[in-house]
């Protein structure tokens, strides 16, 4: 029975791994690792330890991106922040050079909270975000089935989304803007309120921890109204959810979260 | 092009298939099994001067990418609980019922069912045909240990297929 079982466990093995696309691991090799090309010198032996020890950081911040959102995201604040000489161009470069081939869709708008540049790249059909910190480069690529249609003083989420590695997460969202709407407060269900960039018929925001879009403070020419947002309770509750990632689509956005890849930069 | 990194860049053309295939059997998700073998590059690339230099690298990177499957393993058995996810044997059961899965499905389903450790062993002897002694080095245990592993894996296998074809019982 063994031999038999052996043989049926070694085909039945092939055929499940053969239901892997050969795209993926295209993709992943794609990715620019950044490999050390060279070894650290034994003399300087404090400070190679230190050295050592600020890589290692900088490489579990990259594997687990939710991370002690403390850690991993320093220097993230609630508001946007005016990026730095050189961050947009910086942020650009990275998340293009990351991008698959089949990308080269134009800016819609970027939003910088401290060292981190969230961007948004679409055109009719498709969307792509990124974000891009110190050590890393994240990306997410949604695409669209119907033309977008907003109505007037309100938003329509694009994407929102919560990515948890080894249990520390972060979310994110975005989507475009109706006519009269110049600023949006996004609500977390912990009560937390994070403004996004508005521009361009976006906006976009996100934050360093687990919590979900609730609501969303619209800022028109009649005033502050607030859109509540009827997600599902969380990854808990989403089939959707794949590879440690929550995927909500809101209603009526026709949206589908493709993917995403993570790369360093470090 | 500094020739370490034409080096890496050689080596992840060549293994990362193999890895995500890997992952993909260990964790049965292929988003999951993309970040492993993400997160698994990115080590080896940061410890490229030293892993660059051995004599087989892919080694030394399946020995990395099945660690963290395996570390994970249990923060992925909590999501699925919390997800109220059917477990393999429930699919196999269902599949049953429903009559609608092939042999390999089962066999598939009743790997998935095994304890990591088991599985790992499993698919690193009858997927990628290792020498016990090469998935005793990517597990970081003994020749004995393997050996037992399997034929323990290899056993619980048998009874579930036993069980998936008897149609009066269930595996569990």
């Amino acid at each position: 029975m063994n031999d038999q079982l052996e043989s049926d466990l070694r085909e039945a093995l092939r055929a499940r791994a053969d239901q892997v696309p050969a795209t993926a691991a295209v993709r992943l090799s794609r990715l620019d690792y950044r490999p050390r090309t060279r070894r650290l010198r034994p003399p300087l032996a404090i400070g190679a330890v230190a050295s050592a020890a600020v890589a290692a950081g900088i490489l579990a911040a990259v594997i687990s991106l939710g991370a002690g959102a403390s850690s991993a995201f320093a220097g993230w604040s609630p508001k946007p922040t005016k990026a730095a000489p050189g961050q947009l161009a910086a942020a650009g470069a990275a998340c293009q050079h990351s991008q698959s081939s089949d990308a080269g869709l134009p800016l819609a708008l970027a939003d910088t909270r401290g060292p981190f540049t969230f961007s948004v790249y679409a055109n009719s059909e498709s969307t792509i975000s990124c974000i891009q910190g110190p050590s890393f480069v994240l990306l997410s690529q949604s695409q669209s089935s119907s033309p977008v249609s907003v109505p007037a003083g309100q938003v329509q989420l694009a994407s929102a989304r919560r990515s948890d590695r080894a249990g520390r997460a972060f979310g994110f969202a975005y989507g475009r803007t109706g006519t009269g709407v110049s600023a949006v407060t996004l609500v977390l269900d912990d009560g937390t309120k994070v403004q996004a960039t508005v521009a361009n018929g976006w906006f976009v925001a996100w934050w360093p921890n687990g919590a979900q879009l609730k609501a969303a403070e619209l800022t028109t020419p009649a005033g502050v109204s607030t859109q509540t947002f009827n997600l599902p309770p969380g990854c808990n509750t989403n089939k959707d959810c794949q590879g440690g990632n929550t995927v909500v689509q809101a209603s009526g956005t026709g949206g589908q979260v493709k993917g995403e890849t993570l790369s360093s930069s470090q | 092009m500094n020739p370490r990194r034409a080096d890496f860049d050689r080596f992840v053309a060549d293994s990362s298939d193999a890895l995500l295939r890997t992952a993909y059997l260990i964790v049965s998700d292929l988003g999951e099994a993309e970040d492993l073998v993400q997160e698994t590059l990115f080590e080896v690339a940061r410890r490229w001067p030293r892993i660059g230099r051995m004599e087989r690298p892919v080694a030394y990177a399946r020995r990395i990418l099945v660690n963290r499957a395996l570390s994970g393993s249990a923060r992925r058995t909590r999501r699925r609980q919390e997800l109220n996810a059917p477990t393999a044997s429930e699919r196999v059961a269902g599949a049953e019922v429903a009559g609608e899965i092939d042999g390999q499905d089962e066999l598939v389903a009743a790997l998935a069912a095994l304890p990591p450790r088991q599985r790992a062993v499993l698919i690193l002897r009858y997927f990628l045909d290792l020498p016990e002694a090469e998935v005793a080095a990517a597990l970081n245990c003994s020749l004995g240990t393997v050996k037992s592993t399997a034929s323990r894996g290899l056993a619980r296998l048998e009874r579930a297929m036993r069980g998936t074809n008897d149609p009066r019982s269930i595996p569990t």
